[in-house]
């Protein structure tokens, strides 16, 4: 799933009060204006804090100079987070002539659409790119489209030893580093508590198990006198979009072997999920359930089901506090981890990430490292964590966030969640992108058309292996 | 004509070959070019950033094995045999209608029907995703309002379909702009003719602009098979193909393969199926509709 | 829809009054063109409504005050006219570029008698057809290596080497004009290129400005194009801003309406002042008649 950040206010602001009292490069800056950027005066403090490290970080030893270029796939309020990020950077480093020019190419950074891909064969790529898409972005890898980054990593003292362990699977392909993580998300149950108090189920004692979900959905699945529904407790795929193995995996799944080589679709936890699936599109009939699915604009707009008191429950990322605080704020909500029958990964996520990648024949590859260090600094992403309460890649650099800060709750179970040693993400391979929506597919025709699983399972796991083995 | 002496005929080719330079070298360099590339691509496989490696008829083989080609293909069946005839159907209507000498203010109506086309398509798409909603969609309002209960539209399996046929009619100002201009060309005094003779509206369109609207008539219906063979921008923005494939359309799965899953030998192969079909199809369009029969 | 055309068709046959004719068209006229129109009200009248009042229930159509603020924060979120002057760039030579060498082709298709022409003309379809996502690759390379990505070239040169649509649509044109016309003027001696300019280009004015109208949609609104061609914001068009409103967690609603309606009206107002011009005016009165 994409994963984007909307502005960041804070920093924005806190620029403009760096530029205004005229201290650019290196100096420290005027406390009151960045003061003004934050919701209570009580935090002025940390984020004075804050800020003098950004730009401390100016003090980046190095004898790199010169321009390169960064796509980034940030559109819409994203896009003008980004901007202020690399204007600050240049801000920063311009006494040492480095200077990042940022284009903003729409639709991952041309990862979806043909434009890098290009741009790349002629030879015009960009030095840098982030994109929403790791699914897409790990077969740029594999097949030889970007450069091998542990050199330049060095050279720049990245330690990708201090990434969650979970980070890894999209950071190496074959043990070697192609792709950066800016910061990640993590997946959770949400879920109404005034609807799970109506019902008589108890708010603060979350369900943990399959079972307990099971039962939590039918207590808060409402009925009318006709027999239409108007209220669901949870429906699995609701916000499943275009995640593929994110559910599978934390119910259980490995899909694929990286070692080996081998994809595993067919194993008993992941018919598993299918039949969890298709028992409660075959319960609740999707032709009813079709009106509850389709929200307008996804979850960003006040028609998701979730929003509108329709659904009681869903499996979603730590993004859609942000879309609950913009089109529903009256909406209470909870988040718990999502509840996994036995033999899953209990606590634990799949890391939705934001990767950064240098295309092969970039002309500044190390200056491009240099960027990307600078992005990956909490400070930096700082209002991102808080508006869109993604995560860093790291569990020390959970302290500098100002949410840790806060002593913020829900924050709090992201970063344990964060650490559980069973995070991952799954089935990244040379033919990762076409598995991914061959799987999505599938699953939709599970639901939909009662397709046979096992049957459907082997299909894929043929088609998919006989790629995977031609590759090698 | 036949009787026309051949150093005229000679004359009239170098005119010809003048008149027609400009399109030889585009054809040439922008379309000729890249279409050979690709037939060469398509017997290979190609990851645009390697070098392609050549495997024979491989692609083709693969592409009859492929559910979800065969999907795509059967989904552009539908969309071909069931929209382009409603939408034609549509849009003749509406400009006979318009061209009406008896009716005023067409001109404003005209502006209404060609509005759509004027929309980006990425605001239209969302509009239209707006308006297709189950419960708060103004079509299933509309359709509440006379007592139908109405579908899940895009997102149902069976409704997504009719869904984009909706879309296209929507869209059809193009090819209503085209049977207008058309249908200038017919003489009023026909029309004076067979009322005269007493025909009716019904009649005098049946008998009189349909025949007469031909050649327009085959130019829309070919673009609008074309446009229905390379449909990307609306099924990519509004579904991305489902759900459960069933708005996966040809040109959209042609543009997965090609620069999602980097499998751009394959895409040309899809390029070139599509062509042959294509092809075939509007063959058998210029035979019943008589194409060379305006020249002779 | 379709149903209540045949219905009301042959109620009228029924009774073929003129007044009631009147009235049942104009019905039908009135019902399709408000099932047209329903997208476009609630993008305009939705570009001064609040992120929130969009989406209010139950929903009403006018906005509780027409405000601006949707206007303003546009024009502070992207450089419009930038980008209204970079399209108008590209549009402006893809209709000139169409016109010129489209309508060339389509007199050498159609009015000249040439061996083969027929055989010709069929790769005129055929290019049709392709999809542009198979041509794009090989189309990037080329323009790379001529050193025309991130410039407007690529987007503007082909128009000038015919556009197959373009060229069927005007042949097609050409093709009604009766010989007897031409053959006068060529007794008298007259160069082709004479005729053409002459006799021919005046008489097609309605479909010269049918390609004029579609060379500029097809360009105001590409998008891949651009996306794919143009590298830099200082050269990106209003149709690729579009896309860029919207990013896949939120769609912008707001700002989204916004622009679509601007990209709107004033070709919406052009048309009004054009459209009397190009279907009405000319009759090809000097032709049939």
């Amino acid at each position: 799933m994409n994963r984007r950040k909307v502005i960041s206010f804070g920093m924005a602001a806190v620029m403009t009060a760096g530029m205004l009292a005229g201290c650019g490069g290196t100096g420290t800056t005027a406390t009151s204006s960045a003061s003004g950027s934050t919701s209570s005066a009580s935090k002025a403090g940390s984020y004075e804090n804050a800020k003098v490290e950004i730009n401390g970080m100016v003090a980046e030893d190095t004898d790199l100079t010169g321009e390169f270029t960064y796509w980034s796939a940030f559109t819409g309020d994203s896009q003008t987070w980004d901007q202020s990020r690399v204007d600050l950077f240049n801000e920063l480093y311009a006494d040492k002539g480095i200077k990042c020019n940022v284009q903003f190419v729409p639709d991952g950074a041309g990862v979806n659409n043909g434009k890098l891909l290009s741009a790349i064969a002629g030879g015009t790529g960009p030095d840098v790119f982030i994109s929403d898409n790791p699914t897409s972005v790990y077969t740029y890898a594999t097949n030889g489209s970007l450069e091998d980054l542990s050199e330049p990593l060095d050279k720049v003292g990245i330690n990708l030893d201090d990434f969650f362990p979970g980070c890894k699977d999209v950071i190496y392909y074959k043990d070697t580093p192609y792709l950066i993580p800016q910061d990640a998300n993590v997946i959770m149950l949400y879920y109404n508590p005034d609807i799970a108090t109506e019902v008589g189920l108890d708010p603060d004692t979350p369900p943990t198990t399959l079972e307990e979900l099971d039962q939590w959905a039918d207590a808060m699945t409402k009925v009318d006198a006709d027999g239409n529904y108007e209220r669901f407790g949870l429906i699995p795929w609701l916000d499943s979009g275009n995640d593929a193995f994110v559910v599978p995996y934390i119910m259980g799944c490995d899909p694929y072997d990286a070692a080996a080589n081998k994809l595993d679709l067919t194993s008993d936890t992941m018919v598993n999920y299918l039949e969890w699936v298709q028992s409660y599109a075959q319960k609740y009939n999707p032709e009813k359930i079709q009106s509850f699915t389709s929200g307008l604009g996804g979850m960003f707009s006040p028609d998701h089901a979730f929003m509108r008191g329709k659904v009681g429950m869903t499996i979603t990322g730590n993004w859609f506090s942000n879309a609950l605080k913009i089109y529903a704020p009256d909406v209470n909500y909870k988040v718990c981890a999502v509840p996994v029958p036995e033999g899953g990964r209990a606590n634990s996520t799949t890391f939705g990430v934001n990767v950064f990648g240098i295309p092969t024949g970039a002309k500044n590859a190390e200056l491009a490292t240099l960027f990307i260090k600078f992005c990956l600094s909490s400070q930096v992403n700082d209002d991102n964590f808080k508006q869109w309460r993604s995560i860093p890649t790291s569990d020390a650099a959970f302290d500098d966030v100002s949410l840790t800060k806060e002593g913020d709750e829900m924050y709090a179970l992201e970063r344990e969640i964060a650490n559980s040693p069973e995070n991952g993400i799954p089935a990244l391979c040379s033919v990762s992108a076409e598995l991914s929506t061959s799987f999505q597919a599938f699953r939709e025709s599970v639901i939909y058309s009662n397709a046979d699983i096992k049957a459907g399972l082997q299909e894929l796991q043929d088609k998919f292996q006989k790629q995977l083995d031609a590759e090698n | 004509m036949k009787k026309r002496k051949m150093n005229l005929k000679r004359t009239e080719f170098k005119h010809a070959m003048l008149f027609i330079s400009p399109w030889i070298f585009g054809v040439i360099v922008f379309t000729l070019y890249p279409i050979l590339s690709s037939l060469y691509y398509s017997f290979c496989e190609y990851k645009v950033v390697q070098d392609p490696i050549f495997v024979g008829l491989q692609n083709y083989k693969d592409l009859f094995a492929d559910k979800t080609f065969l999907k795509a293909l059967y989904n552009t069946g539908y969309m071909i045999l069931i929209g382009v005839p409603i939408t034609t159907f549509t849009a003749i209507w509406v400009s006979i209608l318009l061209n009406n000498k008896k009716l005023k203010y067409t001109g404003v109506f005209r502006i209404m029907f060609f509005i759509p086309t004027l929309i980006p398509t990425v605001v239209a798409c969302l509009l239209w995703v707006w308006m297709l909603q189950p419960d708060s969609g103004i079509i299933n309002r509309l359709l509440g309002a006379f007592g139908i209960s109405g579908p899940g539209w895009i997102s149902s399996v069976t409704w997504s379909k009719p869904a984009f046929i909706l879309i296209m009619i929507w869209t059809c100002g193009n090819a209503i702009i085209i049977y207008l201009a058309g249908l200038q060309d017919i003489s009023d005094s026909l029309y004076e003719a067979a009322a005269l003779d007493g025909a009716g509206f019904f009649r005098q369109t049946i008998s009189i602009t349909i025949p007469l609207l031909k050649s327009t008539i085959l130019y829309n219906v070919v673009t609008l098979i074309i446009g229905v063979f390379q449909w990307f921008a609306e099924p990519y923005i509004i579904t991305s193909g489902g759900p459960d494939n069933s708005t996966m359309f040809y040109a959209l799965y042609l543009y997965q393969n090609a620069f999602q899953f980097f499998k751009m030998g394959y895409a040309s192969a899809m390029a070139w199926v599509l062509l042959i079909i294509a092809m075939a199809i509007i063959l058998v369009l210029f035979k019943v509709f008589k194409f060379n029969e305006v020249d002779s | 829809m379709n149903s209540t055309n045949q219905k009301v068709s042959r109620k009228r046959r029924i009774s073929p009054s003129e007044i009631l004719f009147k009235v049942i068209m104009y019905g039908i006229l009135v019902a399709i063109a408000v099932c047209f129109l329903i997208p476009f009200m609630f993008l305009f009248l939705g570009s001064f409504k609040g992120e929130s009042e969009l989406f209010r229930v139950p929903f009403k159509w006018l906005p509780d005050r027409f405000s601006f603020d949707n206007y303003v924060k546009m024009f502070q979120t992207i450089p419009f006219f930038t980008y209204l002057r970079n399209t108008l760039i590209i549009v402006g030579f893809n209709i000139a570029g169409s016109l010129i060498s489209c309508s060339l082709a389509a007199y050498g298709f159609a009015r000249l008698h040439w061996t083969g022409r027929d055989k010709v003309f069929m790769i005129v379809i055929v290019t049709m057809i392709l999809p542009y996502q198979v041509t794009l690759v090989p189309l990037f390379l080329l323009f790379n290596k001529l050193g025309w990505i991130g410039t407007f070239l690529p987007l503007i040169v082909p128009c000038f080497f015919g556009n197959p649509f373009f060229i069927f649509l005007l042949r097609q044109f050409f093709v009604g004009v009766p010989d007897e016309i031409t053959y006068a003027a060529r007794v008298d001696g007259a160069s082709e290129f004479r005729i053409y300019l002459s006799i021919l280009m005046p008489m097609a004015k309605p479909a010269l400005a049918t390609v004029a109208i579609f060379a500029f949609i097809r360009s105001w609104n590409d998008f891949i194009g651009p996306l794919v061609f143009l590298s830099g914001d200082e050269l990106y068009t209003l149709s690729l801003a579009a896309s860029m409103l919207k990013s896949p967690l939120n769609p912008n609603w707001a700002l989204l309406l916004t622009l679509g309606s601007l990209m709107v009206l004033p070709v919406l107002i052009l048309f009004f002042i054009l459209q009397k011009y190009f279907i009405q005016g000319i009759a090809m009165s000097g032709v049939k008649g």
